[in-house]
């Protein structure tokens, strides 16, 4: 490409095509070509003008290069080509002669690292304002859709990992991360804390509180000594040494979710599959085994900020021994889905108990 | 030079001798040279191949020395036993077809080029992953392997497609093949025989009927009156008579050789010809071997626009391959499982890959292919369509392509006054004085002695295209009266031929007497025409505005004229006649044209008309338009030096101003010699020139000529041309007919072949064949082929673009950890669905500017996808489109509870399959499942944000320089097809799939569709920004980084 251009710009070469294609007659520029030997003529004189010698090298070295082309063209090893690839390769990272890097000179880099500044400055504000509308039409307190996250999903504490249940009720060391975790994840509900923070409110209807939307709403009490035996009050050990395991059960937060009026969301567990006598009791606590209609609706995180969600323990005081039972806990109520294909954590969790002594 | 004589009927012949004086002694030296160069160049070993054939010495031989030579005899031909020997030694009297590519390993090479490797990485990775993954964990999902399987899908499926369209392309050797006689009629063991000529060997004695072809390379022992037809091998159009006679050292040119496959035909005058000869040569041994093997020798050039899109998928595998590898690192750097980085990398590598582009430009390229077959282009291999446009050198052949291949009357003289007549295709406008005497007379001459008869049956046919039994020159004539004069065979009927002397070699004239029309008029008319130094000597008056005058100073002006006419490399012909006396000739006479019962001089002089094989009307325009658009246009021909050189200026390849060295050196009257030979600008090269030069020299000949011809130039020399302008960088373009093109054809960029006269081997070694042999057509190819170019670069600018809006959210994926933006089979979607029709509309757009006035681009500087077409696709729009895309994403996640600022790093909690009550930004907790599915919303949103600025992309694409109301944004109306149908795709996908889960796509609420239209506005109006600086500010910075 060089020496083409070098043609042109030299009229004592006569052989040259580009030379003849140059004449006065022809009327039609090749503008690519025109601008790129511009750009070339561009950089030579904002950056070094080039003296006669180094034009003189460029010619040996272009002698130098026909030359080569030469050995290339009588069928020489291939490593040649590499060679020269190399070469080119190398004169396009760096070429010393332009001072060239990257076949753009200094100020050449520098405008155009100006120009991509400028334009993703600009980009990154249009980007900052689209942002801001966005947040501009989005509540923070309340989410604008909440239907992806309806029917409510279901989940069961303690929670390592996994849904199966192993322990032996001889082994300490097999359910201890049980208690601790249940411990751990009671202590929001303590008596003391409770009664503290959030107001008791009567049962069996909604806790409805009306106002601005960015006003803090009150939270009802879900005291840990409501879960009874499960509490972990009394036995600190949540069954878990008995061999009558404990097992809490959640509902997924949703704003502005509230069961249906006067029919509060009931949690029953059965065997899921297999004998149905596996499992001979389950007391649950609260009694009711449901979530009290006051705990509804949910606020949203910004503003019902002492929320705690209420609880259903699963007393499995007696379960069969030393065999898996697969348990399933599902959620009834009008308005409430629990069989879901794809989901198996809307409206039902299913686990498996594996009590050994 | 020029022709001082101008002879009767053959320029041909005239010429032939000009060979014979020019050639003589070193026939043989000729192509020693040419022996010589090829050493020179060792790699081009198939001409020393050629070279075999021109040791044939067989036509000097005698007939005894040739028995000799193949141990046979010439009446009682081989023995069976001896031919049977024969046969195992040499093989059969076949072609061998060239060791073929098996069509599997065709097939698999369709299947791991292009981007089919970086694919088959894919999906491979794709099976390992789930490998991995299986391994620890029996129920891991199959995602994994779909997508592995869809992957192994759209690579087979392109790679099929491919290889359809290669197949297409037809094999060279099999029209070779179709040359070929069946039978041949053979004396073996004293008997005539009928065998395959497959079987023919050396030394066999066959005999060849009139209408027949030479079974194999024979040396003529006996020959009645047959000509035999090489047109195919050597171009020249008329039939070459055949005899015993060693004629030239040449064999090409003696008249005792025929060749295989070529025709044998019965001279008018003999009713059954046959020639006796003997097989000198069989199978790929003969001329048509060497040719065939010429031809599938040399190899098919790659396509520039090939180049191009190899080039291109260069620069896009490596910047898959870099981000991807780079990005691999990275995460595992950042401590994702190698299982996750290995995910990572198949999605860059899918992102980063425009599936579809391969197969829409191979749409792009037939829809081309489809139009310009409308314009009597038809294209045969589809990359050719590009080529055309990039090609900066035609070399033409002269006859059938330049000129219209049939002698038409150029020029009359009579009344002392050259005429000129109309030489267009069709005649239609005659503007010669009519109304002389001498015209009347004239005419009825040239009516009357005249042998050539329309074919019956076309009274339908325009008179320029009905079928003529007759030789070039009388048909010429015949033609010529029946559109000036009206029925000439009523004309014919009314004047009763009585005798008639046809033309011969010998006596140069024909001769017919007729009875006159005039029924008064009791006197026999004789008329004459032939060359005209045997009619002048004959005519001892002249007549002039109808009456007769003595010819004597007149004589002077008419020999002047022949001579102008003949300069112009014209044949000439004169006409005269005679009353002959009603006394001496009674109605009874009985002319006996044996005896020569009737005077046959002093007749009276008429006229004279002069004959050419005249250029095509629409070719000096389309010469104009090829120099305005930058191509040089070389003749190369094997005709003779001053017909080429005559045509050239008549169509312009040779300008009016322009001077050869010999033309220089007459007008100064100097010798050839003291002539600056770079002061001329058009040379005429004739091929016993160019044998003699080296590579350098025919190089400086083709770089510092303009307007070139090379004449009397045999098929390798045309291959020499066609190398000689190759090693100039320039895209060449060589049109021919004849079986000998077909190596030149096979060479060239592109070959043009004829459609109507082309030769079957021509046409299936070039890429292009021209359905109305017009050489004005090679213009609209060239004018679709820069335009497709154009579109191709805006169709790849278009698909490259959203590349990036797909390959960011990987990106952010791996460092920013948001839930992932857009899942792999989504991307396909884009890339095969909706993106495929709005692509290829763009081929549908019309050319910003005159293309035809620019120069051809150049093969190694004018890329298809440069730097500013990437830099500006992926850097500009397609960053532009990433982010409105995410603004999309953005949204429907802040709708949904997840406000972004919840999303930075969520992405290792959101794809735990165990936590099902993962926290929103507002306390509300979202199962897996639920999560899943928010996710595939995210998808489709995403997917509809880049579909919607993709509209925006489609409408930028249009033009590269020109604002889009310049161009019309309507005119296009396929444009609009492809955004209706990117609109429609994607709500089947959202609305009707929405519920197909493997699909991951889900309905979407209607507004999120608008989310990215202020984005895509953006993209508009900073494009037209964009075009507009281009348009004020040309040759600026701004234009050189910024122009594509």
């Amino acid at each position: 490409m060089r020496r083409q251009l070098r043609s042109r710009r030299a009229p004592s070469f006569p052989y040259s095509y580009r030379y003849r294609l140059d004449d006065p007659d022809e009327v039609n520029q090749n503008y690519l070509a025109d601008e790129e030997e511009e750009a070339e003529e561009e950089a030579r004189v904002t950056v070094v003008p080039k003296s006669e010698e180094e034009e003189e090298e460029e010619e040996k070295e272009e002698e130098e290069e026909e030359g080569k082309e030469e050995e290339e063209g009588q069928g020489q090893p291939t490593g040649n080509a590499w060679w020269q690839k190399l070469q080119i390769m190398n004169e396009y990272l760096w070429d010393p002669e332009r001072r060239m890097f990257l076949a753009r000179t200094g100020q050449s880099w520098s405008l155009i690292l100006l120009v991509y500044f400028f334009f993703y400055a600009s980009l990154a504000a249009v980007i900052t304002l689209c942002m801001y509308t966005l947040f501009l039409t989005i509540s923070p307190y309340i989410p604008t859709f909440t239907e992806r996250v309806k029917p409510p999903g279901v989940m069961i504490r303690p929670f390592a990992h996994s849904l199966n249940f192993n322990f032996n009720v001889s082994e300490p060391d097999t359910w201890q991360h049980y208690v601790i975790s249940l411990n751990g994840f009671l202590q929001g509900y303590n008596d003391s804390l409770q009664e503290e923070m959030n107001v008791d409110c009567p049962p069996g209807q909604y806790f409805i509180q009306d106002g601005n939307e960015d006003e803090d709403k009150k939270a009802c009490q879900f005291k840990r000594s409501f879960l009874k035996n499960c509490s972990g009050l009394e036995d600190p050990t949540f069954g878990y040494s008995t061999g009558q395991p404990c097992i809490l059960l959640k509902m997924n937060r949703v704003v502005g979710f509230r069961p249906e009026l006067g029919d509060p969301v009931k949690v029953s567990c059965k065997v899921q599959r297999g004998d149905e006598n596996d499992i001979r009791s389950i007391s649950y606590y609260p009694e009711s085994a449901s979530f009290d209609l006051r705990y509804y609706p949910y606020y949203g995180k910004l503003t019902h900020v002492n929320y705690t969600s209420p609880l259903v323990a699963m007393h499995f005081t007696d379960v069969v021994k030393n065999q898996a039972v697969p348990v399933q806990c599902q959620l009834k109520g009008k308005g409430i889905i629990n069989d879901v294909i794809n989901d198996r954590f809307v409206g039902r969790v299913i686990f498996t108990l594996n009590i050994e002594t | 030079m020029s022709q001082q004589t101008p002879e009767i009927y053959s320029v041909e012949l005239s010429g032939t001798k000009d060979i014979v004086k020019t050639d003589k002694g070193d026939g043989k030296e000729k192509y020693r040279g040419l022996k010589n160069n090829c050493l020179e160049r060792k790699k081009k070993n198939h001409k020393e191949e050629f070279q075999k054939e021109l040791h044939l010495d067989d036509h000097k031989l005698s007939n005894r020395e040739l028995e000799k030579k193949y141990g046979t005899d010439i009446i009682t031909g081989l023995s069976s036993t001896r031919a049977a020997e024969l046969l195992a030694r040499d093989g059969p009297n076949s072609l061998t077809p060239p060791k073929q590519t098996p069509e599997i390993v065709k097939f698999l090479k369709q299947m791991v080029g292009g981007f089919s490797v970086l694919l088959w990485v894919g999906a491979f990775l794709c099976w390992i992953a789930f490998g991995i993954e299986y391994s620890s964990n029996k129920s891991a999902s199959l995602n994994n392997v779909y997508l592995g399987s869809v992957l192994v899908l759209v690579v087979i499926f392109t790679g099929i497609f491919a290889y359809y369209q290669e197949a297409k392309s037809t094999n060279i050797m099999s029209s070779f093949k179709k040359m070929i006689p069946q039978q041949a009629l053979v004396i073996r063991d004293s008997e005539k025989k009928t065998i395959p000529s497959e079987q023919l060997v050396v030394g066999d004695i066959v005999e060849v009927k009139g209408g027949d072809q030479i079974p194999a390379d024979i040396r003529v022992l006996s020959s009645q009156g047959c000509r035999v037809d090489n047109s195919s091998l050597t171009g020249e159009s008329e039939p070459q008579p055949r005899s015993s006679e060693f004629t030239h050292e040449n064999p090409l040119e003696t008249k005792n050789i025929c060749f295989y496959s070529t025709t044998c035909l019965e001279a008018s005058t003999c009713p059954v010809g046959t020639i006796t000869g003997m097989v000198i040569n069989t199978g790929d041994r003969t001329i048509i071997g060497h040719i065939a093997s010429l031809a599938s020798g040399v190899g098919n050039e790659k396509t520039p626009i090939a180049i191009e899109i190899e080039h291109f998928v260069h620069i896009v595998a490596g910047v898959a391959v870099s981000i991807g590898i780079l990005f691999f690192i990275i995460a595992v750097s950042m401590n994702y499982r190698v299982l996750d980085s290995i995910i990572f990398l198949i999605g860059i590598i899918v992102a980063n890959v425009p599936e579809g582009l391969l197969a829409t430009v191979t749409v792009t390229l037939s829809l081309t292919a489809k139009r310009m077959a409308k314009k009597n282009c038809l294209v045969k291999n589809l990359e050719a369509v590009e080529t055309l446009g990039s090609t900066s050198i035609i070399c033409s052949d002269k006859t059938g392509t330049l000129t219209q291949n049939r002698m038409t009357v150029a020029h009359l003289w009579f009344d002392n006054q050259i005429f000129v007549a109309d030489t267009s295709e069709n005649h239609s406008n005659q503007v010669f004085d009519q109304s002389s005497r001498t015209w009347a007379s004239l005419s009825k001459i040239i009516t009357l002695c005249n042998r050539a008869e329309f074919k019956p049956g076309q009274e339908n046919v325009p008179i320029m295209k009905k079928a003529v039994i007759g030789d070039a020159s009388e048909t010429a004539l015949l033609k010529f009266s029946e559109v000036i004069l009206g029925d000439v065979m009523e004309i014919r009927k009314r004047n009763r031929k009585v005798a008639e002397i046809p033309f011969n070699s010998t006596n140069k004239f024909q001769l017919s007497i007729h009875e006159t029309d005039d029924p008064h008029d009791k006197r026999f008319l004789m008329v004459m025409k032939g060359a005209p130094e045997r009619i002048l000597e004959k005519c001892s008056t002249i007549m002039i505005n109808g009456e007769e005058h003595p010819l004597d100073s007149t004589a002077r002006a008419c020999q002047v004229a022949c001579m102008e006419l003949g300069k112009m490399d014209e044949r000439v012909l004169c006409f005269c006649h005679l009353y002959l006396p009603a006394h001496e000739f009674p109605e009874t006479y009985k002319f006996d044209t044996d005896a020569m019962n009737f005077p046959t001089s002093n007749l009276c002089f008429v006229g004279l008309l002069s004959m050419i094989d005249p250029p095509r009307s629409t070719v000096p325009d389309a010469v104009t338009k090829c120099r305005s658009a930058g191509i040089k246009v070389i003749m190369v021909t094997g005709d003779h030096p001053i017909t080429a050189k005559a045509i050239a200026k008549s169509v312009g390849i040779i300008s009016a101003n322009s001077e050869t060295v010999e033309d220089i050196a007459r007008r100064l009257s100097i010798a050839v010699e003291q002539v600056n030979k770079w002061d001329a600008k058009a040379a005429v090269v004739t091929g016993m020139e160019l044998k003699d030069m080296s590579s350098e020299q025919v190089d400086e000949i083709l770089a510092n000529y303009q307007e070139i011809v090379f004449a009397r130039t045999s098929p390798q020399q045309k291959l020499i041309i066609v190398e000689g302008c190759q090693r100039q960088d320039a895209v060449v373009a060589v049109t021919g007919d004849g079986v000998n093109d077909s190596p030149a054809l096979k060479k060239a960029d592109i070959g043009v072949a004829m459609g109507i006269a082309g030769s079957d081997a021509a046409k299936n070694a070039a890429d292009m064949v021209l359905l109305d042999d017009n050489f004005a057509s090679i213009v609209t190819g060239v004018e679709e082929g820069r335009l497709i170019f154009d579109n191709l670069k805006k169709t790849i600018a278009y698909t490259l673009t959203k590349n990036i809006a797909e390959l960011c959210p990987f990106l952010i994926y791996i460092i920013v950890g948001l839930p992932l933006p857009i899942g792999t089979i989504t991307i396909l979607f884009i890339d095969l669905g909706t993106d495929i029709i709005p692509s290829i509309a763009l081929a549908y757009e019309k050319a910003e500017s005159d293309i035809m006035n620019r120069k051809p681009r150049h093969k190694k500087k004018d890329r298809l996808v440069n730097q500013p077409l990437a830099v500006y696709s992926y850097l500009h729009i397609g960053l532009m489109q990433a982010l409105g895309a995410f603004l999309v994403y953005f949204t429907v996640y802040a709708q949904e509870g997840f406000l972004p600022r919840r999303l930075i790093n969520l992405r290792v909690e959101w794809e735990k399959d165990y936590v099902n009550d993962l926290e929103d930004s507002y306390g509300q907790e979202w199962t897996r499942y639920q999560r899943a599915y928010l996710e595939w919303t995210g998808y489709t949103a995403f997917f509809v944000g880049i579909l919607v600025q993709q509209i925006a992309d489609l409408i930028i694409r249009k033009t590269r320089r020109n604002s889009i109301f310049q161009q019309g944004p309507f005119r296009n109306k396929v444009i609009w097809v492809g955004i209706a149908s990117q609109i429609i795709i994607g709500l089947v996908l959202s609305y009707g799939l929405g519920s197909v889960t493997a699909l991951s796509f889900t309905m979407l609420r209607a507004q999120y569709w608008f989310v990215a239209v202020p984005h895509a506005i953006l993209i508009w109006v900073y494009d037209e920004v964009r075009k507009l600086f281009i348009r004020l500010y040309p040759g600026s910075w701004w234009d050189k980084n910024m122009y594509y």
